[in-house]
């Protein structure tokens, strides 16, 4: 009975890691709470310890005797799987490497831990050097030849010119000029003030304009009171109309129809569209720091920004002033997003 | 043998045959008045801005698109179940794509189109809300629930079972893509190049024949470009709006299994025949942008694409978007990719490129511009203006462009070995402090090398490297241009880019199509690429294994020694 339960244990160990392995069973089934990552997969790895030593103790009892060796092999294999299959998003091969050195490491010092511990997991080792019977000479022979072949083959594909991609480190958001000058008018970054941002008395009003952004719910709709497209839409709300047209007209083509980045062109180009969507994008900038940036373009970025690369028009060569303001107050409204404000 | 349901006939009331492979349908209920106040609100957020206040097909984005947003007013939909002319499946109580098109297509978008995936964006609620929007208040011309004029006669996708692909199948297909005159317009080889430029869409509209080695352009693909099921839908119900007819009355269950079967199979693979990569943002191939050229120790490097030296190459493909940064802003790009090969000897570099393009373009007589001229807006090369209504819209453009010369370009440093990491020049011909060697190809049969400072910059000719630059071939031939130059590894280091091995020299490589009116800054576009000219495999590749895998031998030998005297000492 013992055996018998061990044995299935076994079994569901072995199921569950090949689920998760050919991507029959996804990773996300049982998520990992943002947050609480760590503490998750201390615990999980603690209840596959847990789960191995009954294991062990069930088929020991019954008298079945795994060695030692082959204990620690498959101890460490499991863990090598759980990091490569459950973990999400993937952990790049270095740190996975690090992570398997280290349990490698310590799956040792366990095996070495006493002397009868350290004797029984050798024994498999000294069984195929002594070649005392046919079975382990045999074993013996096909390592001695595979080995070195083997290790020919790895060394030879290490040796072999590497053509992957270089990998370049381009700063997405950098520092902007403290001002911008725009169609012969200079704009402090600091101070500026988007001049459509107004209330129905025609006042700057950011509270005003906030209560009246999208929703921040899925699918980011308009408030029922707040369409752009109402023909008696005045001041804020005709504003972020007659810049969604500017950007139906200009911006879409790259950044989508959604402002997340997946427009018409965006295949072609690297960098990559800016994904507008993403919380990390406007809603992290301040709307002059927007200003400045779609009034310039990529060729008006510093050397960390890669301007060589970017196909973002300095939208000033196309767009009046008063247009990029409007363009920009539409991105505000239509991803849900506030202007950060400078600190 | 096919499904029961597959080779009955029923006759409506009303008399004529159901098409082999549908079946009766009913309309579905209207939906109701809460889902379609709520489809109202979705619609004016996000719908709005190209289909247009009153779903007429003309948003603010609707003059620079091509195709054009769908007008709605008439309730002609492309991507059906069901049979031609008919009203497209639409329940508003069914978040299933196979019993509901519309709610398929929102979902997964038109690939090759701007009719994005709206899967993520909105929920199955919301898609469906604004479609009961849009075929209640915005399709004026047709009711949904009329049955005294409509019909629903549903293609039984889900039940009719595949021919599995087999040479006897392919061979089929290839045949009856012949009888069915499908080659009329789709061309010889299936790249849309039979009659493309006198088709017209419902709307008056210029449209173009599908390609079909490019799969994942199909508007109908459901973002799942390699299935089958997707070709056998189209053929079976046609494409309402477009000249593209259904073939179920004349052709049977079979026939168009093996016209699926063979359409397919033109769809690019790799080498090993396996579909390419989709990326799943993109919904395009997937991209590497190494390009490597290969070693060729000895000998020419041989003119023919087919020859085997060639043929062993992998190929690389090269995506392409509208150039939109600069005026005149090309919005409408009709080359999307570019596949590209390389070989290199000890004095040239040989670079092979095939793109498909629907017409071999050249102009007639004399191009007003000097080849060195870029700033060509003055000769009449002019971006699409944003609101000009239907009539002068690019849509209405496409067929009404001036012809141009097809051309191809690509660009390399001057002097890269200099470039402080990561500085490059600029993608666009360049700058004033990092200028780049441009080579020029034209479909006249010119090949000029130019050096390129910047994006407004005439270039400066480089006549004596022009001189050295050879096209080794160039052809056009059923919607396909195959390109073949040649240019020398190391001339002038002041002037010409030199080639070293193993070293990743940045690449942007740029297409006009004459046709679409393209010429100076009006073009196509890659982002930045890598060339490196790949070493032989040095004999340290092959030594040091190998002295690695003798220490092996010999360390085994120690062991064993070692053990067999442990045991020894023993006795």
């Amino acid at each position: 009975m013992k055996v018998l339960i061990g044995s299935v244990l076994g079994g569901l160990v072995v199921v569950l890691i090949a689920l998760l392995a050919f991507g029959v069973l996804p990773a996300t089934s049982l998520k990992l709470v943002e947050g609480f990552m760590p503490m998750q997969m201390l615990f999980e790895l603690a209840v596959s310890v847990a789960i191995f030593a009954a294991m062990s103790y069930m088929l020991s009892a019954g008298g079945i005797q795994l060695p030692r060796f082959w204990q620690g092999i498959l101890f460490w294999t499991y863990i090598i799987l759980y990091l490569k299959f459950r973990v999400y998003p993937p952990i790049p091969f270095s740190v996975r490497a690090m992570y398997g050195t280290v349990s490698l490491i310590a799956v040792f010092m366990w095996m070495s831990s006493n002397e009868d511990d350290w004797k029984k997991f050798k024994q498999p080792i000294m069984n195929v050097l002594d070649a005392n019977t046919g079975f382990h000479k045999g074993l013996r022979t096909a390592y001695l030849i595979l080995l070195p072949i083997l290790l020919w083959g790895f060394s030879y594909s290490s040796f072999l010119p590497n053509l992957d991609e270089p990998v370049e480190l381009r700063t997405v958001h950098p520092a902007p000029p403290a001002s911008t000058k725009v169609h012969g008018k200079t704009f402090v970054l600091q101070t500026s003030q988007n001049p459509y941002r107004v209330n129905p008395e025609g006042k700057y009003d950011q509270e005003y304009s906030n209560a009246r952004i999208v929703e921040q719910a899925m699918g980011r709709l308009m408030k029922p009171d707040a369409n752009p497209w109402d023909p008696k839409a005045e001041g804020y709300l005709k504003y972020v109309r007659e810049g969604g047209e500017i950007f139906f007209q200009n911006c879409h083509f790259c950044h989508g129809d959604n402002l997340n980045g997946r427009g018409l062109h965006a295949f072609a180009f690297n960098p990559i569209p800016a994904n507008f969507t993403d919380p990390g994008t406007i809603a992290q900038l301040q709307e002059t720091f927007i200003f400045w940036r779609v009034s310039k373009g990529g060729i008006g970025l510093p050397n960390e920004g890669f301007p060589w690369a970017s196909v973002m028009p300095p939208w000033e060569q196309h767009l009046t002033t008063d247009e990029i303001w409007k363009v920009v107050l539409f991105e505000y409204w239509h991803t849900g997003y506030y202007p950060r404000t400078w600190d | 043998m096919l499904s029961g349901s597959a080779g009955v006939s029923i006759f409506a009331q009303e008399g004529g045959g159901v098409p082999e492979g549908f079946k009766k349908g009913e309309l579905a209920p209207l939906p109701s008045a809460e889902m379609i106040e709520a489809g109202k609100r979705v619609y004016f957020t996000k719908c709005v801005w190209c289909h247009g206040v009153d779903g007429a097909g003309d948003g603010p984005a609707a003059d620079r698109l091509w195709p054009r947003p769908r007008n709605f007013n008439q309730g002609t939909f492309k991507i059906r179940r069901t049979a031609s002319g008919e009203l497209p499946l639409f329940d508003a109580k069914k978040a299933v794509e196979a019993e509901n098109d519309l709610f398929a297509t929102v979902t997964h978008g038109l690939p090759g189109s701007a009719m994005p995936s709206w899967e993520g964006i909105l929920t199955e609620e919301q898609r469906l809300q604004v479609l009961s929007f849009v075929t209640t208040q915005l399709i004026k011309d047709r009711k949904f629930d009329d049955k005294a004029t409509e019909t629903q006669t549903v293609l039984q996708l889900d039940e009719i079972k595949p021919i599995p692909v087999s040479k006897e199948s392919l061979e089929k297909g290839a045949q009856l893509i012949v009888d069915k005159k499908c080659i009329e317009c789709h061309g010889v080889t299936g790249r849309g190049d039979g009659n493309a430029f006198n088709l017209k869409d419902d709307w008056g509209f210029p449209i173009q024949p599908a390609n079909w080695h490019k799969c994942w352009n199909f508007r109908g693909s459901r973002q799942d470009p390699y299935n089958i099921k997707n070709i056998f839908r189209t053929f079976s119900t046609g494409v309402s709006g477009t000249p593209m007819p259904s073939f179920a009355d004349n052709t049977t269950v079979e026939e168009r299994w093996h016209i699926a079967n063979f359409v397919n199979s033109l769809c690019e693979r790799d080498p090993e025949g396996n579909p390419l990569p989709i990326d799943p943002l993109t919904d395009k191939p997937k991209v590497n942008f190494v390009i490597r050229s290969g070693p060729v120790l000895e000998g020419e490097i041989s003119d023919d694409p087919e020859n085997e030296m060639w043929q062993k190459r992998e190929r690389r493909i090269v995506l392409f978007g509208g150039q939109i940064t600069h005026k005149p802003r090309n919005f409408v790009n009709r080359i999307d990719d570019v596949w590209v090969k390389s070989l290199y000897n000890d004095k040239n570099i040989v670079f092979l490129f095939q793109w498909d393009d629907r017409s071999k373009s050249v102009a007639e007589g004399k191009l007003p511009w000097q080849p060195t001229e870029v700033n060509v807006e003055n000769y009449g090369v002019k971006e699409q203006a944003p609101k000009t209504g239907e009539g002068d819209s690019i849509a209405a453009q496409q067929s009404k462009y001036p012809v141009y010369n097809d051309a191809f370009a690509f660009q390399f440093p001057v002097k890269w070995q200099e470039l402080p990491a990561p500085i490059k020049p600029r993608y666009l011909w360049g700058d004033q402090k990092y200028p780049v060697d441009i080579v020029k190809w034209e479909a006249n049969g010119t090949i000029k090398a130019f050096t390129g400072t910047g994006w407004d910059q005439d270039f400066q000719d480089r006549d004596d490297y022009t001189e050295k630059l050879k096209v080794l071939k160039q052809e056009w031939k059923d919607g396909r241009w195959t390109l073949m130059v040649s240019r020398p590894i190391k001339e002038d280091y002041d002037e010409d880019t030199y080639f070293e091995m193993g070293k990743y020299i940045p690449t942007v490589f740029f297409a006009w199509d004459g046709h679409n009116g393209d010429a100076g800054r009006k073009m196509a576009v890659s982002a930045f690429y890598y060339t490196v000219l790949e070493p032989p495999i040095p004999r340290e590749t092959y030594i040091y294994p190998t002295l690695i895998a003798i220490g092996v031998v010999i360390l085994e030998g120690w062991v064993l020694t070692r053990r067999a005297n442990k045991k020894k000492g023993k006795v």
